[in-house]
């Protein structure tokens, strides 16, 4: 997967996740909890759906490497380049 | 391999949580019911063409959709659910009444500041500190128990306005007897008074309906009549369930809503079972009543809560039941549904009972009692919304005996056991308790429960 289809993988599952979920002003290299407004339990679920989509298993200490939209790109690009 | 990789015990409100939370991220879930349909204490029956509800007096914590970070919306996005397409009825108003003194509240929380003004002038500003301490404290931190009267004492100082308060907090989610756990109280207070009463459009059967659904959608399977015998197990661990009929499925993990005291006699759990038995059970009759005989003042509103004598006596009675206190619940009385109504209004009456003596009564017994403390229970509302007992077109009422056979709750405790498993752990590893015996209540804190408890511990 190219860095831009990551980006949009990541965003699809949020959208996904929460209905409400608007995406016009986001920063990139911005928490993306905050900006979203999105709880622990909506953050596991993003890992979760990453987990069925790709068999990707994200130990419990990477979830910092998801915080942005850009740190989500750069954590998942190794993982996902043959996907 | 085993057969499932979870086995929900119970396919209650918890259990139907727990299982679309399982079953959506793929794992093979399997929800096994005792009953012919699903829901618990929250189902429903046929009487005479009437669709009647058992538990649903209304639902708490309510929230416009938006509010990201609100128990209802937070349970909305885990089931996957469409919050913006749930429709749903806010209570008109409700009130607590006390001899000679009243206090009305409404999903606004300045009517009951409002109100407290006029009747405890002097205890506002106590009142509002009191929220600000609510809304900041952590239910689920696992802390001691706290006496919550002694916590309402020191800072409202006015036992009348404590009792006031706590008589909707207790009879809608309280196991215990007199007192409350400090992190129950705050759970109860902010899922009534800070969020509030609501209904969802349709039946419980219509709910129940979402969420099967969404259940099979995911691929989850469901057995309804499939009582279970016995959690098998070997060394720490648990293998599956033995079925009341003798089949045996196996599963990585077993995660029960039976309820503690049940959970213990299925798996050999070696607890002190009494003690996790809660002593809180009632009757409810559920009338129907021509709606222009009743008073206008009091049949305006959702629900009351009354108390006849001076303090409320929250326990079990020594009596079949407790007329002096309880709740009236008008089901129709929500915005947006008045516009519909018949010619004959729900009224439900709920009084505390005493398990023991409805346990020892038999079967002509048991009638005549159920009679009985229709009339004694119908007798003392008359004293707040008018007697409507000669215009009842139709009556059914449950007992105490009827929930410990639809619940399996122990001794029909319907909040079950008076001392709550937060972490929802058990002996064996892979063991886990859902429902109100681990903390959350009402229908969207159940519900809550089986979702966290999946969360924590059931998506490895």
């Amino acid at each position: 997967m190219t860095r831009d289809e990551i980006k949009d993988v990541i965003l699809e599952i949020i959208e996904d996740i929460d209905e409400d979920a608007e995406f016009d002003e986001l920063d990139a290299d911005k928490p993306l909890r905050d900006q979203l407004d999105l709880d622990s339990m909506d953050f596991l679920d993003i890992v979760m759906e990453l987990r069925k989509r790709y068999q990707l298993q994200i130990p419990e200490e990477e979830y910092p490497e998801l915080a942005t939209l850009n740190s989500c790109v750069n954590y998942l690009e190794p993982k996902l380049k043959d996907a | 391999m085993a057969d499932y990789q979870l086995v929900i015990i119970g396919g209650g409100l918890s259990g139907l949580a727990a299982g679309i939370r399982s079953a959506r991220f793929g794992q093979k879930t399997l929800i096994v019911e005792q009953h012919h349909r699903p829901g618990g204490l929250n189902s429903y029956y046929h009487r005479q063409g009437f669709l009647l509800e058992t538990g649903l007096h209304a639902m708490t914590n309510f929230a416009p959709t938006g509010e990201k970070h609100a128990p209802l919306n937070r349970l909305f996005r885990q089931l996957k659910l469409s919050r913006k397409r749930f429709i749903t009825h806010e209570q008109l108003g409700s009130e607590i009444i006390f001899p000679g003194v009243s206090l009305k509240f409404s999903n606004d929380l300045e009517l009951l500041c409002d109100e407290i003004g006029t009747v405890f002038p002097a205890k506002v500003d106590s009142f509002l500190n009191l929220v600000k301490e609510v809304e900041a404290y952590d239910p689920f931190a696992e802390v001691e128990w706290r006496s919550t009267r002694d916590f309402l004492l020191e800072r409202l100082g006015d036992p009348l306005l404590i009792d006031m308060l706590l008589l909707p907090l207790m009879v809608y989610g309280n196991a215990e007897e007199h007192d409350m756990d400090l992190g129950q109280f705050a759970i109860m207070f902010r899922a009534l008074f800070l969020e509030g009463f609501f209904r969802p459009e349709g039946t419980i059967r219509d709910l129940l309906a979402m969420l099967t659904r969404q259940y099979e959608k995911f691929d989850g399977e469901l057995r309804l009549n499939t009582p279970v015998a016995a959690i098998m197990q070997k060394n720490k661990r648990v293998l599956g369930i033995r079925l009341a009929d003798g089949e045996e499925i196996t599963a990585d993990a077993v995660l029960s809503t039976a309820g503690i005291p049940a959970t213990a006699r299925l798996s050999g759990w070696d607890i002190d079972e009494k003690k996790y038995i809660g002593q809180m059970s009632f009757m409810e009759t559920i009338s129907m009543v021509p709606r222009d005989n009743l008073r206008q003042e009091q049949t305006s509103q959702t629900i009351l809560f009354y108390n006849l004598k001076a303090e409320l006596a929250y326990k079990r009675p020594e009596t079949v039941i407790d007329p002096s206190w309880g709740v009236i619940c008008f089901p129709e009385n929500f915005h947006g549904l008045q516009e519909k109504l018949a010619k004959n209004v729900q009224v439900r009456v709920t009084n505390a009972a005493n398990y023991t003596l409805w346990q020892a009564a038999d079967a002509d017994e048991y009638r005549r009692l159920k009679e009985e403390c229709c009339r004694q229970s119908a007798e003392s509302v008359a004293k707040i919304i008018g007697n409507y007992r000669q215009d009842v077109v139709y009556q059914d009422s449950f007992t105490p005996m009827t929930i410990e056979r639809f619940t399996a709750k122990s001794e029909g405790a319907v909040y079950g056991s008076p001392i709550k498993i937060k972490s929802g752990r058990t002996p064996w590893s892979n063991l886990f308790i859902a429902g109100t015996d681990q903390g959350y209540l009402g229908i969207v804190g159940s519900m809550l429960s089986g979702v966290t408890i999946v969360n924590q511990h059931l998506l490895g």
